[in-house]
């Protein structure tokens, strides 16, 4: 997994690309949480992700929560494929904000 | 077009992607496999995932996990071996529906996608051993 930040204002987007799973969420999480807990909006850009596991799919989970308990958000963008069909498979396609 | 392939993997999380490729080198040799190979590549990734994060508690190992991916019949057969804590049955539930969290996710996906998952403490070599099929 590779990673690219760019902000704008009080908005961070994160370019993910690669694969997610339980080996890089760690790393995944000390990219996204930071901005989080800074009160930035967060927008994940999930074009360049092939895979994504539970792992993966927790990080979101997470990240979504930790912005909603600071009264922000995380927005999940230009969602590949391969992602959205396990964001589907999850059932979350009604709790995580995709645009 | 039956094939029966395995490979021995070290218990560790860097190891997921090396059977994630694994998995699409064999599936990618019956083209039956195209449209769920993504998928059963996810299962049998989450199986191997909570080998390294449950049976063995996420702790460093010079274990190894065995893979076999077996195709006969029209039914595709993944078998996952380990060494480690013998698994509870009861203990392995899915995540409940409506329950915005992540653990349990890996198992269902895999009861998701496979049609019959069996788990067993192994009377072989090994301790734990997780059968998935699916038929097709």
């Amino acid at each position: 997994m590779s990673y690219k930040i760019t902000e704008e204002g009080n908005i961070a987007t994160v370019h993910l690309d690669g694969e997610i799973d339980m080996d890089v969420t760690e790393k995944a999480k000390e990219v996204i949480m930071p901005l989080i807990e800074a009160g930035k909006e967060v927008h994940l850009n999930l074009k360049e992700v092939q895979y994504m596991d539970s792992s993966g799919i927790s990080v979101l989970i997470e990240s979504h929560q930790k912005a909603a308990e600071l009264g922000n958000k995380v927005i999940l963008k230009e969602i590949s494929k391969s992602v959205l069909k396990v964001i589907m498979m999850a059932k979350l396609e009604q709790i995580l904000i995709i645009e | 077009m039956a094939f029966k392939e395995f490979k021995e993997f070290p218990v560790e999380s860097s190891s997921l992607k090396e059977i994630r490729n694994f998995a699409r080198e064999v599936l990618a040799k019956e083209p039956i496999f195209e449209s769920s190979m993504d998928d059963i590549v996810l299962a049998l990734a989450e199986a191997a995932q909570n080998i390294v994060k449950h049976a063995y508690n996420g702790q460093p190992t010079n274990d190894t996990m065995k893979v076999d991916i077996n195709f006969e019949n029209n039914q595709l057969t993944i078998e996952l071996f380990d060494k480690g804590s013998p698994a509870i049955p009861q203990n392995i539930k899915p995540r409940k529906i409506d329950d915005i969290k992540a653990g349990g996710l890996g198992t269902f996906f895999i009861g998701q996608i496979m049609d019959e998952v069996i788990f067993k403490i192994s009377t072989t070599d090994w301790v734990n051993h997780l059968t998935l099929k699916k038929n097709y």
